[in-house]
């Protein structure tokens, strides 16, 4: 990583001093930091299937507000509240907090620092570049705590919006906070423009006893934009964290997700859709942490590439020593829509228990030209068959979103893309 | 209905129909019979567009038109239905939405309004009942799980809804039980009219018991070496492929 990159963010790092309370020294140490170890490169083992190697290079501005507003995306279920990002920095007159606020604390992250100057230190501050430059660069996001036993049935929705933010890049930190047995989803949005920006972002949750968080991400940035996302998670004793991803947008996409189980019974799954269009690369990498015993997790990943398009899972599963009675599962499957697409499967079980059930399986494949031909033998034209076969394959990772209207508008989506992505030469 | 003219055709480069001939007129039911390799499924699948298999010669018209120029879908908009020998299970896929989707792409090849659910499923509740299919197999994925005559059984299903003007129906009765064999009958001879036809293409004579054909072919090799009446199939029964051609 060339010196001028890092001294451009430090610049950056000092334009920003102060406008988060108690923040101005985590942001230095992960600079100096960041100096020493640099932004990832495909020789680490995490980051061996995304290769970032425009963004290392090249110093990204701090993203600037655009003339004007872009058109927010039209909700795709019923939500409770809605919090809209413009450039990376909250919108108050476009947001809408419904009638969330009665039940649970939601504020802006400043907000939240100035009231509770010493939760500073429940902030992560570590992990690697991404997650550093998030560090030293954060301006925004959002603190959502639900108070014990409050149940929030529809999404909290979280936009992001990019627009006119060429060459600029964005770092939004959100905390989640589950009281003890409350439940909610969390829908989090990205969608941009072609400009090339790049959007990263990172997301903390804390799920303490019996509580339930869904954490859906629909990920459709611009056709030029690069996407990093973290997702770093807490779950105590029969809590239940259910993410699903579908990434469908930007150029270079990847979302790391990073559960801790750290009490008995606690339960994850985290699944996801990636649909990589001609030379995009979706990359997912999903670390669960069984720390304790009688924890449980569950992984379904399914991806379609188009020509030149790649799609990545790395899934890894740790197990502790003496975390008997784990359950841990893990599916990944992936379509070729074109003898130019790519997929790679790297499943990674690290089990120190000896009394645990662990599995993974991988396949990846092409479109049944048997399953076409059946289709389209019965009158349905090979643009709808093909939808049809990818949506059925892609539909068990939709299961879990905890919202059936929801999951209808992502399969929706998933079926959208189809129309423009049809893995020309198998015509 | 179906004219076909001196038709050759090769998969994987290695000619499997070597000139074959055949005339079906609305109202007709013609069968043809042959033995494995004969090149029978290879006839059925041609007709329906299977893109692995390269027409070298001929042609085959379909109500006028060459049945070449069109997809396999837009085929089955002008009216024609293959019934598989092998059904494909498609898992993810529901019974009913393929058939629906299947009968709403037909109906939008001809210009017609797409079909809505209620009606959808009125439809394709009374064809069920005809062929005696437990309706919680329409809810199930295509095929998946079915047993052979389930399978079978679906296929008439989906012939019912779709009603063709003409059925190419290939080995239909391989792999039945008798009771499945005539629930099999019962629906081809449903769909049995004078406005259309049906081609039944089979190894053993045991289907035609319960559908009388009006014309029996007898295809070796890639020809039709013989053409009768139905009583072609009793006396190839009797006396095996190798005496009656």
């Amino acid at each position: 990583m060339p010196d001028t990159v890092i001294d451009t963010y430090q610049e950056q790092m000092q334009e920003l001093q102060g406008s988060l309370p108690g923040w101005d020294g985590a942001r230095s140490n992960a600079l100096d930091r960041l100096r020493t170890i640099g932004l990832p490169t495909t020789r680490g083992e995490d980051w061996r299937y995304s290769d970032i190697k425009a963004i290392r290079n090249t110093a990204f501005g701090l993203m600037k507000t655009p003339a004007r507003n872009p058109q927010v995306p039209e909700a795709l279920c019923d939500v409770a509240a809605r919090l809209v990002f413009i450039n990376g920095r909250y919108h108050e007159g476009l947001s809408d907090l419904g009638d969330l606020w009665q039940a649970a604390s939601v504020r802006p992250l400043a907000n939240h620092l100035m009231a509770n100057a010493e939760r500073v230190s429940e902030m992560r501050q570590g992990g690697d570049g991404i997650n550093l430059l998030n560090t030293a660069l954060m301006r925004d996001g959002f603190v959502i705590s639900i108070p014990a036993g409050i149940e929030i049935d529809d999404p909290i929705e979280i936009v992001h919006l990019t627009s006119d933010a060429d060459s600029t890049s964005a770092h939004i930190r959100h905390l989640v906070e589950m009281g003890e047995g409350a439940s909610a989803t969390v829908l989090e949005r990205f969608v941009g423009d072609d400009t090339a920006y790049w959007s990263n972002s990172m997301l903390q949750a804390r799920i303490t006893e019996g509580a339930t968080l869904n954490h859906v991400r629909l990920q459709e940035e611009g056709a030029n934009a690069t996407h990093t996302a973290t997702a770093m998670v807490s779950v105590g004793a029969g809590g239940n964290y259910h993410a699903t991803n579908i990434s469908l947008g930007g150029s270079l996409a990847r979302f790391e997700a990073r559960v801790r189980l750290l009490v008995d019974e606690a339960n994850a799954t985290v699944d996801g859709v990636a649909l990589a269009g001609t030379g995009e690369s979706h990359d997912m990498l999903v670390h669960i942490d069984h720390r304790m015993p009688n924890t449980t997790s569950d992984q379904i990943f399914r991806t379609v590439a188009d020509a030149r398009g790649k799609s990545s899972f790395q899934g890894k599963v740790t197990v502790a020593t003496d975390a008997q009675h784990v359950n841990a599962d893990q599916s990944f499957k992936a379509l070729l829509l074109d003898r130019t697409a790519e997929a790679n499967a790297k499943p990674e079980l690290e089990i120190f228990a000896d009394d645990v059930k662990c599995s993974h399986g991988a396949t990846v494949g092409e479109l049944d030209e048997k399953a076409m031909f059946y289709l389209t033998s019965r009158g349905i034209d090979p643009t709808t068959a093909r939808q049809m076969l990818v949506e059925a394959f892609t539909d068990d990772a939709f299961d879990r979103t905890g919202n059936d209207t929801l999951a209808d508008g992502i399969r929706a989506r998933v079926a959208d893309w189809m129309l423009n992505h049809t893995g020309g030469s198998n015509d | 209905m179906l004219t076909v003219k001196d038709l050759h055709v090769a998969v994987d480069d290695k000619e499997i129909i070597k000139g074959l001939s055949l005339e079906i007129k609305p109202g007709e039911v013609h069968a043809i019979m042959g033995l494995n390799g004969a090149g029978k499924s290879t006839l059925a699948n041609t007709i329906a567009g299977r893109d692995d298999y390269e027409l070298t010669s001929g042609s085959i018209e379909f109500e006028g038109k060459d049945l070449m120029e069109l997809e396999p879908h837009e085929r089955v908009g002008e009216g024609l239905f293959l019934g598989f020998q092998y059904p494909v299970e498609i898992p993810g896929v529901s019974n009913l939405n393929f058939m629906r989707t299947a009968l709403n792409g037909v109906r939008k090849y001809r210009g017609e309004d797409e079909v809505s659910a209620a009606e959808f499923m009125k439809l394709v509740r009374a064809k069920a009942s005809e062929l005696k299919m437990d309706p919680d197999m329409l809810k199930r994925f295509v095929n998946v799980g079915f047993s052979g005559g389930e399978k079978k059984r679906n296929e008439m299903v989906q012939m019912a809804v779709l009603d063709p003007k003409l059925a190419v129906l290939d080995e239909t009765d391989s792999g039945l039980d008798i009771d499945a064999l005539k629930v099999v009958a019962d629906g081809i001879n449903a769909q049995r009219r004078d406005d259309t036809a049906i081609l039944l293409i089979t190894h053993y004579q045991r289907l035609l018991n319960y559908v009388q054909p009006d014309v029996v072919h007898v295809m070796i090799d890639g020809k039709i070496v013989k053409t009768g009446g139905p009583e072609l199939a009793a006396e190839l029964e009797e006396k095996g492929y190798a005496e009656v051609a």
